[in-house]
């Protein structure tokens, strides 16, 4: 336990230091003033203002772009000598790892309230009552808990440290533009639409701005929690798999 | 004596590559022992083993009396570890490093401050303790890396050629503090690749040959085997350097380096070869630019040792 914490401290001071914890609260607040100001005239949203329709959108976004990080982290830890002594120490093998995965639900949580404070002014509101707030703040961090143990999944199984984010990126940036985040299914092409709707972005944004809303319907919120569940266990499962003391077994 | 390190037939294979064959030594309690061999022998392959970083393939390896496999665990807090590179978070101060790893020896924040500071202190670390690690030169780096390594005394330290990179001046000064740590109780184990650095530092050393033990003993019972330092003649002017090695000829295991313009001859008597060496070029008269005592390098010893057959 005190392992966790001194070195989800490091994470966090590290974080300080290269300004990455700027980012987690910039990301939001750019985006969705991006998208507020330039779209809000442009999309036709149904019922809802834009601010309101976009905000759950710029949350994933941000909570996307917080689990990226942690590939990185993972990777540059795995191949520097200091995740080689860490070994060498009297801690679990899975501390290095729930530190990255504290640090991204921290930076998650920062990115959170950095998005309710700027989407505020534009009009956004939280209508359904603390009760699906705290919801909407869990599914958040869910999200990108579950993302995160597949970036430390993938980073620690990355050949090259200094680029292994980017292997995820296309995947993020095609979830993103292919959600109904920032526009309705109806306005994409018919022939990717089924896509569009059910893909997990798509869903947990719509449960969100449920959340937002305070009326979530049953088959969304369904989805949702499948698509959760299913990521947490399974992205999980991998990301323990790709912890281990040696770098190479014995062979 | 009572053994720290116990070392019994350990191989280890990366697939069909054999890294180590059948290594054993042994250790005793608060001593240094240095493992001498070349890049690629093997050395740094034995200090992943003892610091259960990789899983021999055969044979076994106790450490502080706990099986490097089987009791992992307690062997990692039996140990402190400093590898070739720095193991170090470099967006940290030196300071918040040491009480890092203080923690994650279990320590609590406070006490892992005091330790720190005690550390700094004494490593002579006081006015960069609080500047970023990345900011710090090789040798400071070095210091506070040694440092981590002992933030909870360990009962067996690994350094993994611990000089290698550093300039002469911050050499001596982790030649010095090894040597205070024996001092303490500490054991060590060291790697290096320089037979100066194990004689100076080592009470026994263990000498590594593409994965084998080729020589093991205390310094003194191996430079005995190893025979004698070398008189080494630089005449001034290259052209001198075949009259020079025609001249020396008649030393069994003389050998002429023209690369580096020097005849060497094993001086077995010291200071009396070298006087018999200095008469015999004079009647020559040929200029010199330098006549000196040198001891064997790696190279004659390991052709000492495994005999001129065998090439190293």
């Amino acid at each position: 336990m005190t392992a966790l914490v001194a070195l989800t401290e490091r994470q966090v001071r590290a974080s300080v230091r290269n300004l990455d914890i700027v980012f987690a609260v910039l990301v939001p607040v750019l985006t969705f003033v991006g998208f507020t100001i330039g779209l809000r005239n442009v999309i036709d949203t149904g019922g809802i203002s834009y601010p309101q329709y976009v905000l759950p959108a710029v949350v994933v976004q941000a909570m996307l772009f917080g689990a990226l990080n942690t590939t990185d982290l993972a990777a540059q830890e795995k191949a520097s000598e200091f995740g080689v002594r860490l070994r060498t120490f009297p801690i679990s093998v899975y501390s290095p790892m729930m530190a990255r995965m504290l640090y991204c639900l921290i930076r998650g949580a920062l990115a959170l309230i950095a998005a309710f404070a700027v989407a505020y002014p534009f009009g956004f509101r939280m209508d359904g009552g603390p009760g699906f707030g705290a919801m909407f703040v869990v599914l958040s961090l869910t999200l990108t808990l579950a993302l995160s143990f597949g970036a430390e999944a993938t980073g620690t199984r990355a050949k090259r440290s200094d680029t292994s984010s980017q292997l995820l990126l296309i995947p993020q940036l095609l979830l993103v533009l292919l959600s109904t985040g920032m526009a309705p299914v109806e306005s994409f092409p018919t022939w990717v639409q089924p896509f569009v709707e059910y893909q997990p972005i798509s869903q947990i944004t719509e449960t969100l701005r449920g959340f937002a809303s305070g009326h979530v319907e049953g088959t969304n919120l369904t989805i949702t929690l499948v698509w959760c569940l299913g990521l947490l266990v399974g992205l999980g499962y991998l990301a323990i798999q790709g912890q281990g003391r040696q770098r190479g077994r014995r062979g | 004596m009572r053994i720290v390190i116990e070392v019994d037939g350990v191989s280890k294979a990366f697939g069909p590559l054999p890294a180590l064959r059948e290594v054993s030594f042994s250790v005793p309690t608060g001593s240094v022992c240095g493992l001498l061999g070349h890049n690629g022998a093997g050395k740094t392959t034995i200090v992943k083993i003892l610091s259960t970083l990789l899983e021999p393939t055969t044979g076994k390896a106790v450490v502080a009396g706990f099986d490097v496999v089987a009791d992992a665990d307690q062997v990692r807090q039996s140990i402190g570890v400093t590898g070739q590179d720095a193991a170090l978070d470099g967006s940290l101060t030196g300071r918040e490093n040491l009480v890092l790893f203080g923690r994650l020896r279990g320590l609590k924040r406070k006490q892992a401050g005091v330790r720190a500071d005690e550390l700094i202190e004494r490593f002579d670390l006081v006015d960069a303790a609080d500047r970023e690690v990345c900011t710090y030169s090789g040798g400071m780096r070095r210091r506070v890396d040694i440092a981590v390594s002992l933030i909870v005394p360990p009962k067996v330290l690994f350094l993994d050629e611990p000089t290698t990179g550093l300039d002469p001046r911050s050499r001596r000064d982790v030649w010095t503090l090894v040597a205070s740590l024996a001092a303490q109780d500490v054991t060590v184990l060291l790697t290096t690749q320089y037979l100066e650095e194990a004689d100076v530092l080592s009470d026994s050393i263990v000498i590594l040959d593409a994965g084998r033990v080729i020589a093991s003993g205390t310094a003194e019972e191996l430079k005995r085997r190893m025979g004698h330092s070398y008189c080494q003649v630089t005449p001034l002017h290259p052209e001198d350097l075949v009259r020079v090695a025609s001249v020396l000829g008649g030393y069994e295991g003389a050998e002429v380096d023209a690369a580096a313009n020097t005849v060497s001859v094993p001086a077995p008597h010291g200071v009396t070869t070298l006087g018999e060496v200095f008469r015999k070029l004079e009647e020559l008269g040929v200029e010199l630019m330098d006549i000196s005592l040198r001891k064997p390098s790696l190279d004659e010893v390991f052709l000492h040792l495994t005999g001129p057959t065998l090439t190293v």
